[in-house]
């Protein structure tokens, strides 16, 4: 229900922002600033030879979602702000079943689909409210509500919470 | 209860079941200290630490070999070598923040490292940060320092993953030791369930071998139960029933299923005694009183299913059962004894009053035949005298002893079927011994010298006077003799009397008979006392008997409480013995004469009211003085002859009183009044007897028969009218009146008394009516010497009639006779013969004056 709820409200705000997405292969409006996030692979919403390039404004178009949580890396807890994977994904028309992010280190992970769900995770752009730096593991941090739910106190979350996350691959 | 059997395992499970507690409390608690050992492996609070020193080092090497590259050049981009900058900056962080570390404990063993890099960043940020050109100038320096990081970053490293190395293996074993006291606890805990699963298993078997042989005890019990003869039934304190045998079936009627939990006072109780069931069980309840409980036999009315009731015998036990207090009852149908019983009983009641009716019979019979037979004798005697033809006269001599044979044996029955119903009353009076004896021999020797035996007394003189019934003492002693006298021939026959004191007042007659007559052989000495045994019969022909005498003697004597019996020796002669106890009297005393009564004046009976009167009489003579008595005193008078014909008038009409005769045949007067007091109209009227007994004890005798008053007979009109002024007076009871002493022939008074009542024709009347029967009963007292109670009743009845017409001294001759014949002077009649006859002569003869002036 819930999930329903915010993939249709995703994808009404993915219709106002990108008005002719159904008609047109590149129906995502072109980035204006620095690119931040490449989206490729099997996705439908796309604004540039079938991928995705999101800057700052076109991420902040999306649907914004926030948590506080304390991780393992970092002291006391934050409040992290951003979009949620499932609902970039639903923005992108993606029809994949795996993910693969990848990050500025050339860091990478695969992960299914199926695992991606309301509660996370977040593709956090803003932690207490400012902008993260690449020092600070930004511009992009994929993270999980680690308090909230106990599912992701374990090792494969740890892992799958990449920083500095620079490229999605949705495979089919 | 085998409670050492059960309690043993009992207390072992409970020692099991604790330290199984105990177990299992201790792996609660192990399990909760290995889970969260566990969480800490499974929720890996930390990043690999291998995995962020290894990459912190990359990060390092790329960093270096981008400001290498960049050195190596002229004017060389320096985008890469910020990022790579960048990225390492961010990695340092993790080590720097400390939180990673900090989890893991190695915060003290990564402080070098720590204050390293810090160095490093402080150093190399400004660089970094600042303008191109400057960065290009630092490049060499940059490199230099890039590169001594690395080599103190990879010992510090490798440094700090041996402290964790060391770490882990000690969390490890740490778990490995929890895991070991799990292990440990568990196994211990399964041994526990091992032995709990062996001890309930043993237990198990244990309860199986019980219930079986409690099965087996119980079917065994079911069965003898089942088939007892008796009837069961086991009941609960509630008295329900808890079982119910096939005996039980028979006897009730009711299924084992039908009467299963049903209540006993439902069941088998009759409901007349349901009540009395409750309040015994409630009382039991209460108070715990068993009455009816191990009590023995008892015997109680139960009833069937089918309404039935019947007699049981029962015995009740109790136990107490696993459910409380029950009852087991046994049970016996005695419906069939009781009926049995019953029918034995009713069957000897039966035989017994047969036996009762039979002597009554006899009694009766008896009396019956002795009144005609005293007629045929009355008969044969007149005849007898005016017979002139020899051969008639033998005929009649023979007719009359024959009679006089009939009559003895006709006595003989009625006394021993009185003796038989305990009809004998034995009078108790005093009487010389030695002139009553000594008329019995006198009376005898005539007979006695026909045959040349000799009889002689031989007694004492002085001999005390004695009480007793000398009448029947006379009778057995008689009967001694005339045995004696009827055996012996040309003998003789000795009477000896002893009296032996026995001190206070009492004596024991020691009698004996004995002769010198043809004796008895031993075998019959033993029979001669039975009934009807006659040892030689041709004597019983030409000597007739009945055979009665001894044992007629015997009953007597054991009445009288003394003992009779004979000695024989065949040919020789016999001697029959008598002992009889009795109460000798002080000679000094002479009885009492009866004091003269103060006599009432007689009342003037005209205002007297009328009254309905029965007179019952035997005598004609009398019922006709007494009914013109009651005319003349102005009464209404019926007439009955005897105390039948009394008691059924009395009964159909309401009579104001009844004047009623004592001693009448077919019913004497006590009999009817008791009849006449049991029912119809006159069982309330004034009776009052008329007689002429005036012994105290008689009269106490009438009033405990129902009778109101007495009038002695003869009576006067005056006497008559006080009486039965009391009819309407009844609180002034009358004494009874006495004759008046006198020595006239005839009594003036009363005879003007009879002929003002009677007038001069019903004088005559009366006159010729006494004449006529006094003939008849003179006659008949001549024939009746030979019975003295024959002659006693004859006598009665004279006195009664002579009083009657006022012939004073002939009733008082009468009178006389009466009492010597009631106190056992059998003889008195035939020797007062000649004065009987010489008295009644005189008083017919002025009784006939007085008619005929």
């Amino acid at each position: 229900m819930n999930s329903l709820r915010r993939s249709g409200a995703a994808l009404m705000v993915a219709a106002a922002l990108f008005p002719a997405a159904a008609a047109r292969a590149d129906s995502l409006p072109a980035p204006q600033g620095e690119v931040i996030l490449t989206v490729s692979g099997a996705i439908t919403n796309t604004n540039d030879d079938g991928v995705a390039r999101l800057d700052m404004a076109l991420l902040d178009g999306l649907p914004r979602n926030s948590f506080a949580t304390s991780t393992i890396w970092t002291e006391g807890v934050d409040t992290y702000e951003g979009v949620l994977l499932t609902d970039l994904l639903d923005a992108l028309g993606a029809t994949g079943t795996n993910v693969l992010a990848k990050a500025l280190n050339d860091y990478e992970i695969t992960f299914p689909v199926a695992d991606v769900t309301d509660e996370g995770p977040l593709l956090a752009y803003r932690t207490n409210g400012k902008p993260m730096s690449i020092r600070e593991k930004g511009p992009i941090w994929m993270i999980f509500p680690y308090d909230d739910v106990e599912a992701f106190r374990t090792e494969q979350t740890y892992a799958r919470s990449i920083w500095q996350l620079d490229r999605i691959v949705v495979k089919p | 209860m085998p409670s050492a059997l059960l309690s043993r395992p009992r207390y072992l499970r409970n020692v099991l079941c604790g330290l199984m507690v105990m177990a299992v409390g201790l792996l609660a608690v192990l399990s909760a200290e290995v889970r969260r050992e566990m969480r800490l492996f499974q929720e890996e609070p930390v990043d690999s630490i291998h995995w962020n020193l290894t990459q912190l080092e990359l990060d390092l090497v790329l960093l270096l070999s981008a400001a290498q590259l960049a050195q190596a050049q002229d004017d060389p981009p320096l985008d890469e070598l910020r990022k790579r900058f960048d990225l390492f900056y961010s990695r340092t962080d993790l080590v720097r923040s400390g939180a990673m570390f900090e989890r893991l404990d190695l915060e003290a063993a990564i402080r070098p490292l720590t204050a390293r890099l810090d160095g490093f960043l402080r150093h190399a940020t400004p660089l970094i940060d600042g303008s191109d050109a400057s960065l290009r100038a630092a490049l060499p320096a940059l490199v230099e320092d890039v590169q001594a990081l690395r080599m103190d970053l990879r010992s510090l490293s490798i440094r700090t993953v041996e402290q964790y190395a060391t770490q882990a293996d000690l969390r490890r074993a740490e778990l490995a030791r929890l895991l070991r006291q799990v292990a440990a606890t568990s196994a211990a805990l399964l041994l526990l369930l091992v032995a709990l699963l062996g001890s309930v298993l043993y237990l198990n078997r244990q309860a199986e071998r019980k219930t079986a042989e409690a099965l087996r005890v119980s079917s065994r019990l079911q069965a003898t139960v089942a088939t007892a003869l008796d009837g069961v039934i086991v009941a609960g304190l509630d008295g329900r029933v808890l079982d119910f045998n096939q005996a039980a079936e028979r006897i009730f009627g009711f299924s084992r299923d039908e009467a299963i939990g049903q209540g006993l006072d439902r069941l088998i109780i009759p409901a007349r005694h349901a009540a009395a069931h409750e309040a015994g069980m409630a009382r039991m309840q209460e108070t715990g009183n068993k009455r009816m409980v191990d009590g023995g036999r008892i015997q109680v009315t139960a009833i069937r299913k089918s309404g039935e009731e019947f007699p049981l015998e029962m015995s009740v036990t109790s136990n107490s059962g696993p459910d409380g207090m029950i009852f087991i009852a046994f049970m016996r149908d005695i419906s069939e004894p009781v009926a049995n019983e019953r029918a034995l009983l009713a069957a000897r009641d039966k035989a017994l009053a047969a036996e009762q009716a039979k002597t009554n019979f006899l009694a009766v019979m008896s009396h019956e035949m002795r009144t005609p037979l005293n007629g045929v004798i009355a008969a044969i005697e007149i005849v007898a005298r005016k017979a002139v033809d020899p051969s008639q006269a033998k005929f009649i001599r023979l007719a009359q002893s024959s009679a006089k044979q009939l009559l003895r044996h006709v006595n003989d029955v009625l006394d021993i079927s009185k003796v038989e119903a305990g009809h004998l009353a034995l009078s108790d009076s005093p009487f010389e011994l030695e002139p009553m004896l000594a008329s019995l021999v006198d009376v005898l020797r005539p007979v006695a010298a026909k045959k040349a035996t000799k009889i002689e007394l031989d007694i004492g003189t002085g001999l005390p006077l004695v009480r007793g019934d000398s009448f029947r003492l006379g009778q057995i002693v008689q009967n001694l003799l005339s045995n004696a006298v009827k055996f012996t021939a040309g003998g003789k026959v000795v009477l000896k009397a002893v009296l032996h004191p026995q001190g206070a007042g009492m004596a024991l007659l020691d009698l004996s008979v004995t002769d010198s007559g043809i004796g008895i052989a031993p075998e019959d000495l033993e029979r001669i006392f039975e009934d009807f045994v006659m040892l030689d019969p041709s004597y019983g022909r030409t000597d007739a008997g009945t055979g009665l005498g001894l044992p007629i003697s015997r009953r007597l004597t054991e009445a009288m409480g003394g003992q009779i019996g004979a000695e024989s020796e065949p040919g020789k002669g016999s001697r029959f013995w008598l002992r009889l106890p009795m109460p000798t009297v002080e000679r000094a005393a002479p009885p009492p004469a009866p004091a003269e009564p103060a006599r009432t004046t007689a009342r003037d009976g005209a205002d007297d009211p009328v009254l309905d009167l029965l007179v019952v009489e035997d005598n004609a003579t009398n019922r006709t003085v007494m009914e013109e008595m009651l005319r003349l005193l102005g009464h209404r008078a019926a007439l009955a002859v005897d105390g039948r014909e009394g008691v059924r008038k009395a009964r159909a009409h309401r009579y104001d009183a009844i004047l009623m005769d004592i001693s009448m045949p077919v019913m004497d007067g006590i009999t009817a009044t008791g009849l006449i007091r049991a029912e119809g109209l006159s069982k309330d009227s004034r009776i009052i007897a008329v007689t002429a007994h005036t012994m105290p004890e008689e009269l106490e005798r009438f009033r405990g028969a129902g009778m109101d008053d007495c009038l002695t007979k003869p009576m006067s009109i005056r006497d008559l009218a006080r009486t039965l002024a009391a009819v309407s007076a009844p609180s002034v009871p009358s004494p009874p009146a006495l004759p008046e002493p006198a020595d006239a022939v005839l009594d003036a008074p009363r005879i003007e008394e009879l002929r003002q009542a009677l007038g001069a024709e019903g004088m005559r009347r009366t006159v010729a009516q006494f004449l006529r029967d006094t003939t008849a009963t003179m006659e008949r007292l001549r024939s009746a010497a030979s019975s003295p109670l024959e002659a006693r009743a004859l006598c009665h009845e004279l006195a009664g009639a002579a009083a009657m017409v006022g012939a004073l001294r002939l009733h008082r001759h009468f009178a006389g006779l009466e009492a010597r014949l009631h106190d056992g002077d059998d003889n008195s009649v035939a020797a007062a013969q000649t004065d009987s006859d010489r008295l009644w002569a005189d008083a017919a003869a002025a009784l006939g004056g007085l008619t005929e002036a």
